[in-house]
């Protein structure tokens, strides 16, 4: 839902074949696998169960090692554990819990561009400048600190992007953030080529 | 760290692009998909398109126009104008629109901004605030002759989950005498969520002013893009130089 048309328009800048599915035969044939979203957790996770697609996911991306881009709450659906709005379990794919921004006095939504801090990761060469969009009130507190490629701060240290061999997964939105985000997307594709 | 927001505000009546004085005598300003492929190329933060008369003209707005408008934009674009349903959000946020922008519903049917909250995440509601002054306070500037304090109508509609606040100061709007000031230090407090002020933004000096004197971190402007040389780039170079938080282009 939501930002899947902008997602969409971003690959199709970078001509690249693409395709809006839930059908297990079209993922399975699927050279990559993008999971954005907008919304809550409990919203997004109960989609993906409805229509099966959480069993998809897991045989796709854990047993056969398909790339995966999950942006923001794609992002966040991977983790143990979502809290938005009851607590309730993710696909857990990385461990780890989703919660609230809390006590960053700050604004909440962590909405507008800010610049990220770049752990060594291959996906963010040739972005000279590393400001992107963020809009989010939840944040993942990733527990194995080995898988976090980038962070950001807003008051506090947060996962900016998780890397674990064939998973990507981005807080802010590559597809909103023009010339970075759209480098970010390629170097994605590229690396995984 | 967060960069301020240098949002572009384009009004228009579903066909073209207008601009208003104190929300009256539009003027023609141009051609809005032409517009959001200048405001794409020049990169700038994020756009806001609203279509000021659909509501009062009971209509929805023009989706196909709204649809060439998506297509130019590669960064974060918010859409207003005639949203009366879940469907009207809905079918914006399908084509493309990061954010809502809601103001007649906000005020007729609140039930409906809950609502739209659980279903479609509070970050992509934002409601128009347009305040008029008046002797004894800010009030809500509306064609149903409600009386609606803005001290009771934003905590009220951060209650139901409103993701962002557009403060637009109606006695300002289209006179680029700079930023009601005094307005936003009220309504900042009155929210935890994002604020985007609009209404004035005439110089560069005046977006200075307003990011030195209040705590805010989004701005909307139309009148000085459409009527003075100034760009909104011409603008960061301004805050840059005075040390406000902006990502100027590399």
């Amino acid at each position: 839902m939501g930002n899947v048309a902008s997602v969409q328009k971003a690959l199709n800048y970078l001509k690249l074949e693409n395709e809006v599915t839930k059908d297990a035969v079209r993922i399975e044939k699927a050279k990559y696998i993008i999971l954005p979203g907008v919304g809550s957790f409990q919203q997004g996770i109960s989609n993906l169960r409805k229509d099966g697609l959480d069993a998809i996911l897991n045989v796709q991306v854990l047993d056969k090692k398909k790339p995966f881009l999950g942006i923001c709450l794609g992002m966040q659906l991977i983790a143990s554990i979502g809290t938005e709005p009851d607590e309730c379990e993710g696909l857990n794919w990385i461990q780890g819990m989703v919660t609230r921004l809390q006590d960053t006095g700050k604004r909440v939504p962590h909405l507008g561009w800010n610049n990220i801090e770049v752990h060594d990761s291959p996906f963010f060469k040739n972005i000279p400048d590393l400001n992107f969009y963020f809009i989010h009130s939840y944040h993942f507190q990733v527990k194995d600190e080995s898988c976090i490629s980038a962070t950001v701060n807003y008051g506090m240290e947060i996962v900016a992007a998780i890397h674990k061999e064939n998973i990507l997964a981005t807080q802010f939105h590559p597809e909103k953030s023009q010339q970075a985000g759209i480098q970010l997307m390629k170097n994605f594709f590229e690396y995984f080529a | 760290m967060l960069k301020v927001r240098i949002i572009p505000v384009l009004t228009f009546n579903g066909f073209g692009l207008i601009k208003t004085k104190q929300f009256s005598n539009p003027r023609m300003v141009g051609n809005p998909v032409q517009a959001a492929r200048v405001y794409n190329s020049r990169g700038v933060d994020e756009l806001a398109f609203i279509d000021i008369y659909a509501s009062k003209q009971k209509r929805s707005t023009n989706l196909p126009v709204i649809r060439d408008i998506l297509k130019e934009c590669f960064m974060p674009v918010s859409i207003g104008g005639g949203i009366s349903t879940l469907e009207d959000i809905n079918n914006l946020l399908k084509i493309g629109a990061d954010k809502v922008i809601i103001k007649k519903l906000a005020l007729t049917n609140p039930d409906l901004i809950k609502e739209a909250v659980n279903f479609f995440g509070s970050q992509c509601i934002t409601i128009a605030t347009d305040a008029k002054k008046y002797e004894n306070g800010y009030f809500i500037y509306n064609e149903f002759g409600m009386l609606y304090d803005v001290k009771e109508f934003i905590p009220q509609m951060e209650d139901l989950g409103a993701g962002e606040f557009i403060v637009n100061s109606v006695d300002n709007d289209g006179l680029m005498n700079g930023f009601d000031i005094s307005l936003i230090l009220q309504c900042e407090k009155l929210t935890k969520v994002p604020i985007v002020a609009v209404g004035g933004g005439g110089l560069p000096g005046h977006f200075t002013e307003l990011f030195s004197k209040t705590g805010i971190e989004a701005v909307g402007a139309a009148s000085i893009f459409h009527f003075s040389q100034y760009t909104p780039n011409d603008i960061k170079i301004e805050l840059n130089n005075n040390g406000i938080p902006i990502r100027v282009r590399v």
